[in-house]
């Protein structure tokens, strides 16, 4: 099988349809250099599924004779992701144009790169639409004259590699039609990486927007109004390579090399940061004012989503057995009529079982119900107070230890745990004074075990506040312990924790105004 | 002991009897109350004790609603009887209410003779403004025309559970529906020890919890007992029903299991997308809880990418289906019909909802049926299967899948929140005796053609991605058949429109004959679909009881039609449809059947029918009975 990987050519990528797009768009080239690249990469024809929504770039995947679906206007990205979670071995590619992705399908877009679906995105950009004959599109810029706008666009454009980077997009990167080279390393890079890949690709409709990006592709100026992007290298730029960005303050700005700027002065590029911030300040480098950069803007790791819905699916078979049927249908108490005409007793089943949990009961309360303060203060968990580790020692301390460990870190009190780290007690301030002050006692020589209250009243972190509250009141404690269900301390409730939590709830009515 | 009085009212001879057929009874109260709860519980005693029962909960449609006022009220209602029974009963013959409110949103639908068990505690000054009562109704002659139970429930509940230690306030104000609880059990004959095992089990190892609810069940129970007043005590006879595991289920439960029955006995991965609405969310939540069963659910970004994605995994071999309401459906209709286009298997789930536009989401309706048959752009034939009652959903999904894989087609499975939301006695089946769908992925290459027709189905193969030699391109643009190259030749264009019909056609000669319950000719034939078979089933048994000849068909495959629908309408010389729309099952009959009568029963409140609708409507029709006189 890896042999036939290997001996795979451009030919075998090419369908028996006839291309039907207009003669000299820029989507020919994109069209040969997948068509190029593709046998290098090692991946079996059949495992590969281009996937287009609609527009002249969405007749790509009849051209490719592998598997493909040119589904609906802006949808590609939804049937991929499908597609991927059906059966996450695919190589899936996503061939979208500026209105499909950016306009009716943008929503789409946004999600596809958020989740980080293992796919490749290349988003033919031609600032048109040209399949429904020239009327502006949302990476046009304001000003545009099409059919649609005669008196010039009135709207914002799009930056297609900001919104990339604002979604979360895990790999982006930009190419043109007239760099054949750039544009295959880039698809290479795209299909190696795994997460969802971004490029937006510059591509030139000569019928309805002929010239668009010619500032990247004229062979006079693109050095100078462009940069290529390099991984690890200073961003330089212009026909003699003597121009760079430097960083001042926040903003990006061109500098000629020499006359005391030095290449250390550049900015340099790290497309691997996982603060966006950088690669964001690149996509904002555009036309005229800065060179247009081309290459990876970011390039980094983050789960897969197919793959952690996959991994869930084993978690749950490890957690509760693979699915039967069987248990399923039983998974909630059932009732047995017996056979036979005179059959008096019905037998009543419960069935313990793993999944008997799947189909909740209706729930006492409401859980959306907005919450009133009072009801906050009054049946809230305690897990919703803000409290301090409890400082826990054990009861062979001793009692000038305990002294010392209270005073150094400001506590009113220690908790005591066991070996097993169990509450057993308590040794507040409150100790001191009545058993120890004024007494003839050496502290270092006994230990808390004698003057702690032993177990002591401890509340779990799911019980009401209002509880706290009442045991406070009624028998005057400072301190009540939080303690988890196997009785360890988790937490130390205090007066003066209650007083700021109260203090909070009402901060509307009792602030001074 | 507290006092209690009954108000003696009129003449009533449903309470004179000691023992009774059915009965239905409706909790109601705050939405923190645990009127579901308390319902529920009821529900499954009586089904433990033999009793076949269906619910309906109606929950309140605000859900923020301030308690002790209208909106914020929330009932459940429970019929149980010994028959069969199809719906929750037109109107509770009972009426538990924890206060103001829920005594005057619910006492309408109680006739005359009905109990009203009233809280007392809970008629507070404050309670009776915010539910708009001048005065205490329980005080005036308003309520003469039922027996009054007056209960000062909170004050009983709170001396029953006085002797638990470590109860706070609020787990003690939770516990007092379990008094209302025990007391209806008492007048029912209904044991209390299924609820006190459910408690033990629920609660396990919160001692101070199942004490305190048991204790004011207990209380409940004996109070209705040892009070001498209270003179109301019904047994309810056990339901004949064939020998059997039962359990009970929801709609939304049956077709969540039904979907992981389709795809585990097929041995493929179930792939659910949806977008959150109202009555669909909860089947996407039913099968989210499901994943060690292969279930891979998608909560989409919106309705159009919920079925694009399982357009994609239907593509990659899934059984795939979407889930979501009306307004979804009109959001994915695009979709819709490019599943059509690229033939590919996969289930629209359509749990219908109030209409049109958000409409009335909590609430049920059938006004879906034209959406689903024609609410796309083109010819666009689509196959549409509908539940007649909530364990039917199990089935139905079934068949919906069948369908689908069999024809290479999406399928519409037309459900509604009524069926999701009630519940009815499930007999378990043997997941053995479930047959298997039989999926075949062609791998064959030769003479291979993306849109090669089977000769009976017309449906084309489904080739996985990934299989070598089968590469192959599938979209929504006008094709040719056999190669499915692009194509807007005006006979190819012709020819799939034509393929498209008849592969919907022939479905019908592959699902079940419609059955006719009743007489096989005659005067009037009540036909209907989805949620009505319960009602419709109920009162054409009723006028058969009174003397009526009346038969009853429902639709459970509504595009295309069964075989003898055409027959068995011709036998009748009225056909009566009732439906919860305003005429559109009636509308499609119309067209293929012109020369048959169609007489068109419509309503829209978001309510169910009655059965005292549908009877009326009858006898109305027929007139007097032919036998009676």
């Amino acid at each position: 099988m890896a042999d036939a990987i290997e001996t795979l050519t451009r030919k075998d990528f090419v369908s028996d349809q006839e291309v039907r797009w207009c003669p000299g768009c820029g989507d020919y080239a994109i069209l040969a250099q997948m068509q190029r690249v593709l046998p290098e990469m090692g991946i079996a024809r059949e495992e590969m599924v281009f996937i287009s929504g609609i527009g002249c770039s969405s007749r790509f995947p009849y051209y490719m004779n592998t598997y493909g679906l040119h589904t609906i206007h802006g949808r590609a990205a939804t049937v991929a992701t499908g597609l991927k979670v059906a059966n996450p071995d695919l190589h899936v590619w996503v061939i979208t144009g500026d209105g499909d992705s950016l306009s009716i399908g943008g929503n789409h877009l946004l999600h596809v790169l958020r989740r980080n679906v293992n796919l490749n995105i290349i988003l033919f950009n031609n600032a048109i639409y040209g399949l429904t004959k020239g009327q502006y599109s949302p990476t046009s810029p304001p000003g545009t004259r099409t059919y649609s706008s005669p008196m010039g666009s009135v709207e914002q454009d799009f930056n297609a590699i900001s919104v990339a980077l604002a979604a979360e997009a895990t790999f982006v990167a930009r190419s043109v039609d007239r760099n054949t080279k750039h544009m295959a390393e880039i698809l290479k890079r795209a299909t190696e990486h795994r997460g969802t890949s971004f490029v937006e690709i510059y591509q030139n409709c000569n019928i309805y927007n002929d010239g668009a990006w010619s500032f990247a592709t004229e062979a006079n100026v693109k050095d100078d109004q462009t940069v290529i992007l390099e991984h690890g290298q200073p961003i330089i730029f212009g026909k003699d390579r003597d121009k760079g960005i430097r960083i001042n303050g926040l903003a990006p700005e061109v500098v000629t090399l020499g006359n005391g700027v030095s290449e250390s002065d550049l900015l340099a590029h790290d497309e691997t940061l996982d603060n966006p911030a950088h690669a964001y300040l690149l996509s904002r480098l555009t036309h005229p004012d800065y060179p247009v950069p081309l290459g990876v803007f970011r390039c980094v790791e983050r789960p897969i989503y197919e793959e952690q819905i996959i991994a869930q699916g084993r978690q749950a078979v490890e957690d509760r057995g693979a699915g039967d049927l069987n248990a399923l249908y039983h998974a909630t108490d059932t009732w047995i009529v017996p056979e036979g005409p005179d059959a008096e007793t019905v037998q009543e089943v419960h069935e313990e079982l793993p999944t008997s949990n799947i189909i909740p009961d209706i729930e006492q309360e409401d859980p959306m119900a907005p919450r009133t303060a009072l009801q906050q203060l009054l049946y809230d968990p305690i897990s919703s107070l803000d409290l301090p580790v409890p400082e826990c020692v054990s009861a062979d301390t001793s009692v000038a230890d305990a002294v010392e460990t209270m005073r150094s870190k400001n506590l009113g009190c220690l908790l005591v745990v066991n070996k097993r780290g169990l509450l057993r007690g308590i040794f507040a301030q409150g100790d001191l004074f009545e058993k120890v002050a004024g007494r003839d006692i050496d502290l270092t020589k006994i230990t808390i075990d004698s003057l702690m209250t032993k177990d002591p009243t401890a509340l779990k972190t799911s019980d009401p506040i209002g509880h706290l509250l009442h045991l406070m009141s009624l028998h005057g404690f400072r301190h009540i312990p939080i303690v988890d269900p196997d009785e360890r301390p988790v937490g130390l409730a205090s007066f003066k924790v209650m007083l700021k939590f109260t203090g909070g709830l009402f901060s509307d009515d009792i602030s001074p105004n | 002991m507290a006092e209690i009085d009954i108000e003696e009212t009129a003449e009533s001879t449903l309470f004179e009897l000691s023992e009774i057929e059915s009965i239905a009874i409706r909790f109601a109260g705050d939405s923190g109350d645990g009127s579901q709860l308390i319902g529920k519980e009821f529900a499954n005693t009586s089904a433990i004790v033999g009793n076949d029962i269906s619910t309906l909960p109606d929950f309140p449609a605000e859900i923020r609603a301030p308690a002790g006022t209208l909106p914020g009220v929330s009932g459940f209602q429970i019929h149980i009887s010994s028959e069969d029974i199809y719906t929750p009963g037109d109107e509770p013959q009972v009426l538990v209410a924890m206060n103001p409110a829920a005594l005057k949103a619910n006492v309408n639908d109680l006739p005359d003779g009905g109990i009203i068990i009233a809280n007392t505690d809970n008629f507070t000054r404050n309670n009776l403004r915010k539910a708009g009562y001048d005065s205490d109704p329980l005080e005036g002659n308003g309520l003469s025309n039922y027996r009054v139970v007056k209960v000062p429930l909170t004050t009983l509940h709170k001396e029953a559970v006085a002797h638990v230690e470590g109860l706070t306030n609020r787990q003690i104000d939770m516990m007092k529906n379990f008094f209302a609880l025990g007391l209806s059990y008492w007048i029912f004959d209904r044991p209390i020890e299924p609820t006190i095992r459910m408690l033990e089990k629920k609660f396990q190892g919160k001692d101070e919890i199942i004490d305190g609810n048991v204790s004011t069940l207990k209380a409940g129970y004996n109070f209705g007992e040892t009070v001498e007043e209270f003179q109301i005590q019904y047994q309810v006879k056990k339901a004949v029903v064939a020998p059997g595991t039962y359990r009970a289920v929801t709609g939304t439960q049956a077709t969540a299991i039904g979907m992981v029955t389709a795809a585990h006995k097929a041995g493929k991965t179930l792939f659910y997308g949806s977008y959150p609405i109202t009555p669909a969310s909860a089947v996407l939540e039913e099968l989210a809880a499901l994943k060690n069963f292969d279930v891979r659910t998608f909560q989409a970004e919106d309705e159009i990418s919920a079925l694009g994605a399982v357009i994609g995994a239907a593509f990659g071999g899934a059984f795939a289906a979407t889930g979501t309401s009306g307004p979804g459906i009109a959001l994915k209709s695009e979709a819709m019909n490019l599943a059509l286009m690229m033939e590919l298997p996969l289930v629209i789930c359509n749990f219908q909802r109030g209409g049109p536009s958000t409409g009335m989401p909590t609430k049920t309706e059938q006004s879906d049926l034209l959406q689903c048959m024609f609410g796309r752009n083109g010819d666009s034939p689509i196959p549409i299967v509908s539940p007649a009652t909530p364990s039917d959903c199990f089935d139905m999904v079934i068949e919906a899948f069948r369908i689908a894989v069999e024809t290479m087609s999406p399928v519409i499975f037309l459900s509604d929140g009524y069926l999701n939301t009630s519940a009815e006695p499930w007999k378990i089946p043997d997941p053995d005796d479930i047959p298997t769908i039989s999926v075949e992925h062609r791998t064959d290459p030769e003479g291979f053609l993306p849109y090669l027709r089977d000769p009976k189905t017309l449906s084309r193969p489904w080739v996985l991605p990934g299989t070598p030699g089968l590469e192959h391109r599938l979209g929504g643009l006008g094709k040719e058949d056999g190669t499915g190259n692009v194509s807007y030749d005006p006979d190819d264009n012709q020819h799939m429109a034509n393929i498209r019909a008849e592969r919907l056609a022939r479905i019908a000669d592959r699902i079940p004959l419609q059955h006719v319950m009743g007489p096989k000719s005659g005067d009037l034939l009540v036909l209907g679909w989805g949620c009505t078979y319960g009602a419709i089933r109920s009162a054409v048994r009723r006028m058969r009881q009174q003397g009526y000849s009346v038969a009853a068909a429902h639709l459970r495959y509504l595009n295309p039609f069964p075989k003898n629908l055409g027959a068995i309408l011709s036998s009748y010389k009225t056909i009566l449809v009732p439906e919860l729309n305003m005429g559109q099952l009636s509308l499609l009959l119309q067209a293929k059947y012109p020369t048959q009568v169609i007489a068109p029963f419509n309503k829209v409140q978001g309510l169910p029918f009655k059965i005292s609708e549908l009877a009326d409507k009858i006898a109305e029709i027929l007139g007097a009975p032919k036998n009676a006189s």
